[in-house]
């Protein structure tokens, strides 16, 4: 009880301290440069308190909410003889994760406005939510196997950087910001103590190597997948549908 | 703005509805669970919501059109190291207020157990966040091809990590994608916008791309950290 007391004045106290700087920075720059009529100030700076006041409950909410669930089920197959459940579990909590997510839409209709249309933004949520999906599926294998994270990083980011030259020029800085839209903060938070949950109880795994790179790996889905659609859009004729 | 909180917390909600239940029938079937245990698990998840609800909105209100104010003023400026500066430390800063930062730098340190100091780790996130803003802001007014940037970036990194330690290597890429988050993404979309609306001859289309560069700034920073400490 009391460790929950001082766990959330020290989440006001790090929230506070770390956002402090930021609004010091805006101000000086508001006072010298900016010199933004007052209504608006006042806008921006309720919407600094609302920030801060968010921020603080959202950390406290996931320190006592998704991160121990996290750690506990993953420490619970870790240390069980049903490794391999985490696989399909994984996928399914990438799918839905993905699906669910306010900003693969947003991405979605980005490019099929980018694509005039060409590319279907349903059609583009439900297999991006698949690739999410099965790289999850990846990085729970990679736990279990221990693969190690090299022999997948570098191979995707090779084939990502080959692609880059022959993706369509406007699909490049979508690409490469997508990676953000599948790692929503909730999925990211529980996604990253699962994994280190697992590798913790598993003997023999080492809780940092393995169970760290989850997280760039699920990034990776969406990236291949924006610039493969670029390169398809360039080479299938999509280029007469461009404006 | 009440429409505002209206329409956020709906997204929340529905972001977080499938992974919650998924989390219960986990919980539930393999874990054994406790009830007393569910019920805290839940309460906290509603905090999750209310707090990420104000959360966003409040980014909204605030850091977006900071971003883009300050991204408006800087070319009137005329002086490149004036942009570079600026773009530099907003980014730092906002990259040091950014929650997923918060989340990751606590998982590396409980998983470390406090071998690395986690106020280097989120300097470290941070500088390599507003190092590579600041090239990829002057590479719009300079308009230099996306594809160069990140191939010399990647490439780098490809390089890198046959040098670095197996644990830096790891966290190092998730440092890369956690920092795309949702108070960082809004501002550096914003000082994109706003540079780009002001410069003549650039489409708004020159503002994408500048998230995926800046998560290659956290990946490289790391690594030169683990290099350098190894």
């Amino acid at each position: 009880m009391s460790s929950e007391s001082t766990g959330i004045l020290f989440i006001v106290f790090e929230v506070i301290q770390s956002i402090v700087p930021l609004v010091i920075f805006f101000t000086l720059f508001q006072i010298l440069y900016l010199k933004l009529p007052l209504s608006q100030l006042i806008k921006l700076y309720t919407g600094l308190a609302f920030t801060t006041f968010g921020m603080i409950l959202f950390l406290h909410g996931i320190n006592s909410g998704f991160l121990p669930a996290g750690t506990e089920i993953g420490e619970f197959f870790g240390g069980s003889d049903n490794k391999n459940f985490l696989i399909p579990i994984g996928f399914v909590l990438g799918l839905l994760a993905t699906f669910a997510e306010p900003s693969v839409r947003v991405l979605s209709y980005q490019v099929e406005e980018s694509s005039s249309g060409y590319i279907n933004s349903n059609l583009m949520l439900y297999t991006l939510s698949f690739a999410v999906a099965a790289l999850v599926a990846v990085g729970m294998a990679k736990i279990i196997y221990r693969i190690p994270f090299l022999y997948i990083v570098i191979p995707a980011y090779l084939f990502a950087l080959i692609l880059l030259w022959f993706c369509d020029k406007e699909f490049v800085g979508i690409a490469f910001d997508a990676g953000a839209v599948a790692t929503g903060p909730m999925a990211v938070s529980f996604l990253m103590s699962l994994a280190v949950g697992v590798a913790t109880a598993y003997e023999g795994a080492d809780p940092v190597a393995d169970g760290f790179g989850l997280i760039a790996i699920i990034a990776l889905a969406p990236i291949i997948f924006v610039l493969l659609l670029g390169v398809y859009m360039r080479f299938n004729g999509g280029r007469e549908n461009v404006q | 703005m009440m429409g505002d909180i209206r329409e956020t917390f709906l997204e929340v909600t529905q972001a977080i509805i499938p992974l919650t239940l998924t989390i219960v029938l986990l919980m539930l079937v393999f874990v054994g669970t406790s009830l007393p245990e569910l019920i805290s698990f839940l309460i906290a998840t509603v905090l999750t919501v209310v707090g990420m609800t104000f959360f966003l909105t409040g980014v909204k209100l605030s850091m977006l059109p900071i971003g883009e104010a300050i991204g408006a003023d800087l070319p009137k400026h005329n002086s490149m190291a004036f942009i570079a500066l600026v773009v530099f430390l907003l980014s730092f800063l906002t990259t040091v207020a950014e929650p997923n930062v918060k989340v990751l730098s606590n998982m590396v340190d409980s998983a470390l157990q406090g071998s690395l100091d986690t106020n280097l780790l989120v300097v470290s996130i941070a500088f390599g966040v507003g190092f590579l803003m600041a090239i990829s802001i002057l590479r719009i007014v300079y308009g230099v091809s996306i594809r160069y940037l990140f191939t010399a970036g990647y490439s780098i990194i490809l390089v890198l990590s046959f040098f670095v330690l197996t644990d830096y290597l790891a966290i190092s890429f998730d440092a890369g994608s956690v920092t795309t988050g949702a108070m960082i993404v809004p501002v550096l979309m914003g000082l994109g916008i706003g540079i780009a609306s002001v410069l003549q001859n650039r489409s708004e289309l020159d503002g994408f791309g500048l998230i995926g560069l800046a998560t290659m700034g956290p990946i490289m920073s790391l690594m030169l950290l683990g290099v350098l400490s190894s």
